[in-house]
């Protein structure tokens, strides 16, 4: 299993996403009135469907902290946060270059893309927090309420465009595109989760290993906590 | 000059074939832009994950 995550994961991921990515810009039609200019579909809304999977991820961690304090969920909490904002970020990129020749501009304050920049800012902060608090424990207690208080913008951002009257076009989905797009739009999503579920792996991992490193070795924080080290280790892994 | 009755008939002669059928051509420099942004901010994301592994196995303590 370890060597599937280590090796498989990622050509799986790699070979889907080209298949996927293949199949939007030369095999699936052009659209009846975006022309070829739709195919950054196939890149922006895997991007976006995926950075919103990561964040619903990060709320669950949080609420699940919360009731059962645990560095592993801490740590899947920080990873989805992380992975989620890269992924909306190169979304809300991929989304801004898509809507200048449909749209006419880069940018407008859309309800979708409004909510949106809100969420980047939102898990911005919340990384942000967690580099500048120490006690691992207060860290991750404070930041998972700020992750749960981000998610309420989750519900938004997703039905912002069937909420208001709204510049932006309802969800890209297999149900309200054209079916000779469905597959592309599928093959790309799967590659991207693929490409999603290896980053978590490896960033879960890598936090995990920073909190133990944080608890087993309480000379390498600050005198003051070091001091108070001795609540920490109690902490479930 | 032509009078408001002549561009009603000119309208409805054009209007059958040209209304609603506007569509964007060429822009291919706008998606080659996304999956470029993309693969360039995977990759380097990529690469950031790997500088930044754990150097002893992460489970050695669970």
């Amino acid at each position: 299993m370890g060597k599937f995550i280590k090796w498989g994961l990622p050509a799986l991921s790699l070979v889907v996403l080209a298949a996927g990515w293949w199949l939007g810009l030369a095999w699936a039609p052009p659209d009846r009135e975006m022309g070829d200019v739709q195919r950054i579909m196939y890149v922006h809304v895997p991007l976006q469907w995926m950075a919103m999977v990561a964040m619903a991820i990060n709320f669950v961690a949080a609420v699940t902290y919360l009731m059962k304090a645990s560095w592993k969920l801490d740590a899947a909490a920080e990873a989805s946060a992380e992975i989620g904002l890269v992924l909306g970020t190169a979304g809300m990129i991929t989304g801004a270059i898509w809507g200048r020749p449909t749209w006419g501009v880069y940018w407008s304050w859309d309800p979708r893309l409004t909510s949106e920049a809100i969420m980047l800012v939102t898990y911005t902060g919340y990384l942000v927090l967690r580099r500048f608090v120490e006690d691992p424990d207060k860290r991750a207690t404070w930041s998972a309420v700020v992750a749960i208080i981000g998610a309420i913008n989750l519900p938004i951002v997703w039905f912002s465009v069937r909420w208001w009257r709204s510049l932006h076009q309802v969800q890209s989905t297999p149900k309200t595109v054209d079916p000779e797009m469905t597959l592309a739009l599928r093959v790309s999503a799967f590659g991207m989760l693929f490409l999603t579920l290896w980053f978590l792996v490896q960033r879960y991992r890598q936090a995990l290993a920073e909190r133990q490193a944080e608890v087993a070795l309480p000379d390498a924080l600050p005198p003051d906590l070091a001091a108070a080290g001795g609540a920490n280790s109690t902490r479930v892994a | 000059m032509m009078t408001l009755s002549t561009q009603m008939l000119w309208l409805l002669a054009a209007a059958p074939g040209q209304v609603g059928s506007g569509r964007i051509v060429g822009g291919w420099g706008y998606v080659w832009a996304c999956y470029a942004i993309t693969v360039v901010m995977l990759v380097l994301y990529a690469v950031s994950l790997w500088v930044r592994r754990p150097k002893a196995p992460s489970d050695a303590k669970e």
